[in-house]
Order: C-alpha cells, then sequence, then structure tokens
C-alpha cells in the first residue's frame, strides 16, 4: 500500500507539471464567474447571481469539461508509460501490478478533483462575496457530483488505457467515449423511446447505462424538487419511486460506475502479464 | 543466489524460452549471451516476476511468482533503453524510486556520486546522454543494495571509457558478493568480468561453460554471431584470418559489429 501512495504522490506532481490541469481549473473558474455575472445582467441588474441559479448554469458546462480532462488524462496513464518505455521499469521495482494502476487511477482522481476544487472554489468564494441571497448546499452538491464523475471517467480513461497499445489509440476510444456520453446519448435516447416506446423503467433503465446523465438528473433532481423540467419522465421519478428513492438509484449506479471500469482495468493489467 | 530451471515461456504459440536453466552464486558475474531474439530480456523479465511462465525460478530462495514483490526488492534491474520522465531531475528519479525500494533518500546522493553523476544532480533526464541515463539507471539498479543485479546491454550506448568505468564498477560489486547476471554483445573485457557464459539461441541454452574453459578450448573462443547484412563470405574470410575458429553461422538478423567490424579492419590491415 505504501508503493501505492508513492506512486499517487508521484502522478499528483506529474499531473501538476503538466500544466493541463491548472489551465482547466482556471478555465473552470473563469467560465463560472462569468455564467454567473452574465445570468444576472440578462435579469437586468449588475452583480453576481446566486448559487442556485449559477449551480443550474453551471451544470452544462461541467459535464462537458470535467469528463474531458479526466477521459484524456486518465487515457494516457498506462499507454503513455508503455509507450515511452517506463512501465516495465516500473513494473520491475517493488510494486505489484494492481498498485501501479491504482496508484496512477487515484492519482489522477485526486488531481483532477484538486483542479475542479480549485475552480469551483474562487468562483465559490466570488459569488458569496457579491451574491446578495446565499444557497450553497446546491453548489456544494454539483462540485461534489462533478467529483463523482470525475472517478468514474477517470476510471473509463484507465480502462481505455490499459487495452489500448498506444496513446493514441487510448485517447481515440477515451474521446469516442466522450462524444458517445455527452453528445450522442439524448439523441440515442429519444431514438430508443420513439423507436421502442420506452416507458418510465425502460428510460431510467437506459439513463443507467451513461454516467453523464445520471450526473445531470441527480442535479435536477436536487434543484428542482418537483422535476418538472424531466417532464413525464419526472413525474414517473416521483411518483414510483419518489425524490429519495430516485436519488439513491442513481447514486447507486453512480458508484457502481466507480468501481467496475477500473476494476476491470485492475483485472486485465493484471491478465496481461 | 539466482537458480533457473527449465524456464519456459510463450508469447501466444510463439515459444520465447524452451527450457532455459542456469545459476548465478554469490560474488559471480555470469554473462548471457545471444543474438536479438533469443530470450535473453524474456528470461529477465521472469526472473523479475513481471510476466507469467513455466518452471522455476528462485532468488534468494523466494520465487517470483509467490514473493515478487520481495525478489525486486532484493534484485536491481539495468534495462537495455532506459527511459525516465524527461521532466524529473536525476535526484527526484533516485529519490521516487528510493521511496518505492525502501531506500534511504541519503543513498541517492550516495549513488550519483559513486556513478559519476553528482554534477547532474539537477539536471533533467531529458538532457542526459544515452549512457548517462545508464548510468542513473544503475544508480537506481542499486538503491535498495540488492543481492542480485539484472543488467541488460549495459554498456551499449557508453563511450570506451564510460565502458572501462563500468566494467571496474562491476569488478567492484562482484567483489561486494553481489550476483550479477549480464547480457550483452560486447565482447570486449568479458574474460575479465564474466565467471561463466551462458549461451542462449532461440530460447534454448546452447553453451554454459566458465569463461576460462572457453578460453582454454582448442580453437579458441566460440561465439555465435548473427551477421546485419555484413556480406557472409567477407566475414568468413575475416574470422579465419585473425584464426576464429568457425563453428555456425545463422541467417538471422543481429549485432556483435564490434567484433565484426575488428575482425573486418584487421583482416582488411592484413591485406595491404
Amino acid at each position: 500500500m505504501n508503493a501505492a501512495a508513492t506512486i499517487i504522490r508521484k502522478e499528483v506532481r506529474d499531473a501538476f507539471a503538466g500544466r493541463w490541469l491548472l489551465l482547466y481549473g482556471g478555465l473552470f473558474a473563469v467560465l463560472a464567474l462569468a455564467l454567473s455575472y452574465l445570468g444576472q445582467r440578462n435579469l437586468g441588474s449588475i452583480g453576481f447571481e446566486n448559487f442556485s441559479r449559477t449551480t443550474a448554469s453551471l451544470l452544462n458546462l461541467c459535464l462537458m469539461l470535467a469528463p474531458l480532462i479526466a477521459l484524456s488524462l486518465g487515457a494516457g496513464a498506462i499507454a503513455g508509460e508503455r509507450e515511452r518505455g517506463t512501465l516495465t521499469y516500473l513494473l520491475a521495482q517493488p510494486v505489484s501490478r494492481w498498485e501501479v494502476l491504482i496508484g496512477k487511477y487515484a492519482g489522477l482522481v485526486v488531481s483532477i478533483g484538486v483542479a475542479t476544487l480549485a475552480g469551483f472554489g474562487i468562483a465559490g468564494l466570488v459569488i458569496a462575496a457579491f451574491a446578495q441571497t446565499m444557497e450553497v448546499t446546491t453548489y456544494v452538491l454539483l462540485v461534489v457530483l462533478v467529483l463523482a464523475l470525475v472517478a468514474v471517467m477517470t476510471g473509463l480513461g484507465i480502462l481505455a488505457s490499459v487495452v489500448s497499445s498506444t496513446r493514441v489509440q487510448a485517447l481515440a476510444l477515451a474521446m469516442a467515449v466522450w462524444f458517445f456520453a455527452v453528445l450522442f446519448f439524448d439523441l440515442v435516447l429519444i431514438g430508443m423511446v420513439s423507436a421502442a416506446s420506452l416507458d418510465g423503467a425502460g428510460l431510467l433503465a437506459a439513463l443507467l447505462l451513461n454516467p453523464v446523465e445520471i450526473v445531470r438528473v441527480l442535479t435536477v433532481i436536487q434543484l428542482e424538487p418537483d422535476l418538472e423540467v424531466l417532464g413525464p419522465f419526472g413525474s414517473y421519478l416521483l411518483e414510483q419511486l419518489g425524490r429519495t428513492g430516485a436519488s439513491l438509484i442513481l447514486a447507486g449506479a453512480l458508484a457502481a460506475w466507480a468501481v467496475v471500469p477500473v476494476s476491470a482495468a485492475a483485472w486485465l493489467f493484471y491478465r496481461k502479464a | 543466489m539466482l537458480r533457473v530451471s527449465g524456464l519456459r515461456k510463450t508469447y501466444g504459440r510463439t515459444p520465447a524460452l524452451r527450457g532455459v536453466d542456469f545459476a548465478v552464486p554469490p560474488g559471480s558475474l555470469v554473462a548471457l549471451l545471444g543474438p536479438n531474439g533469443a530470450g535473453k530480456t524474456t528470461a529477465f523479465k521472469c526472473i523479475l516476476g513481471i510476466t507469467s511462465f513455466e518452471g522455476g525460478v528462485e532468488v534468494e530462495g523466494l520465487s517470483p511468482r509467490r514473493d515478487g514483490k520481495e525478489v525486486r526488492r532484493r534484485t536491481g534491474y539495468l534495462p537495455q533503453s532506459p527511459a525516465f520522465n524527461e521532466h524529473d531531475s536525476c535526484a527526484q528519479v533516485l529519490e521516487f524510486l528510493a521511496e518505492l525500494r525502501g531506500a534511504d533518500r541519503e543513498r541517492a546522493d550516495e549513488l550519483l556520486e559513486r556513478v559519476g553523476l553528482d554534477e547532474q544532480r539537477d539536471t533533467k533526464t531529458g538532457h542526459l546522454s544515452g549512457g548517462m541515463r545508464q548510468r542513473l539507471a544503475l544508480a537506481a539498479a542499486l538503491l535498495s543494495d540488492p543481492a542480485l543485479l539484472l543488467l541488460d546491454e549495459p554498456t551499449a550506448n557508453l563511450d570506451a571509457e564510460s565502458r572501462r568505468q563500468f566494467h571496474d564498477l562491476m569488478l567492484e560489486l562482484k567483489a561486494e558478493g553481489k550476483a550479477i547476471l549480464l547480457s550483452t554483445h560486447v565482447l570486449e573485457s568479458l574474460d575479465q568480468l564474466a565467471d561463466r557464459v551462458v549461451m542462449l539461441e532461440r530460447g534454448e541454452v546452447v553453451l554454459d561453460a566458465p569463461v576460462e574453459e572457453l578460453v582454454r578450448r582448442p580453437g579458441g573462443r566460440r561465439f555465435v554471431v548473427n551477421l546485419n547484412g555484413t556480406d557472409h563470405g567477407r566475414f568468413l574470410e575475416a574470422l579465419e584470418h585473425i584464426g576464429i575458429e568457425r563453428e555456425r553461422i545463422t541467417p538471422a538478423a543481429g549485432h556483435l559489429e564490434e567484433a565484426v567490424a575488428r575482425a573486418a579492419h584487421e583482416y582488411e590491415e592484413n591485406q595491404r
């Protein structure tokens, strides 16, 4: 376990030395502030929106940016080491394969998590200083959900990295996952609903296949208690499962998404010996 | 110290090692010779326990299958082409590896000095020459004061002076009681360095003998030489001219360029 902790520390140091994360954290902060400021301006006054409005505005931004950075960095984790010729050397040290994989995974999650928290934190402090009302809960909840999404997407990135022989191949695979989960899944879902006449249960089952959508719906459940924005599907969730039941199912599915890909990656990495 | 018995490894359906046996006692250096693809690096990976294999491997009585981490802690490995994160300095590389190997950080400084890299302590590894990277990897291999050293082509990127320094260091390490398994294509000074020679060909041991015995053998030393595009007939003439008896020529690509070049050069010099 000490070896895994050593690899985590090294991974965090390397990740921040690469400057991509600093750019990501800075971009998050700037966009969050801009969304909050511009949102209030559109309402006819100058200043920053409160946390609830900002959270709603930030949701789509988070669901695009966080998976993108997590998938890309995860994809480079093992394939990059293999390509540079450093993987065999690392494995020749007194470490086990699972320690290398878990160390790299956890190191990346911590690094991206810190950058995300810094981005959200800077924006949050500015909004708290200038907004007229304070509703921090939803903002904090969004941060927690984004961190969970980072853990899921880094795991998928690492899985892509383990099954690929080159960094480019891993990155291509990771980007395919990003395009599908972030951009095309809605279209697929709409197609499925009309083609297969999916009912509420079918739609929920389909939704559980995409961690990005899980986070979106979980956030909406917290922001809009009556779930009007989800239309008939929102009514189904409320009537059949209730807010708590729906939240538990979605959170459970998100936890499974956090565990299954990284476990599969660890198993495949072990099998490659 | 190191005992390898009936070691077998296949990649898919291609056998890489076909029942290899040899041993490296403490305080001795065994040279592992053979053309590219003979299975030398694969044998190293099996000994380190970083690839699956059949047969037996024991390092100080421990099996890499059961006690992989402990075997690797007791084994220093110098890869053929050492690669490091090019943004890390020499000191950072050694500090990270020292932490993994459970060694003191102070030992990193001591070893940098021992391999002649004390002035490059804060130099990024991306700015090091091939020879310097090799020396850094050797320092890394020595971090946990391992009982066994696996050195894969350690002098391939070194100039003549660095090679001499490296040989002196090998003799020191042998005298300290370390068991050293060294794979090489460079035959220079091997008779002064090695105690035994194990020659692999297509995953099989074709020769396992003390160096002295090789030198004493009628007909002189025996090496398998792969010619990499060099004219066979001309090379045979060169070998015969300098008194090396031909035993076997394989058509596969390979190296030993130095031996070939030296033989060819001597032959041409004598022709003039």
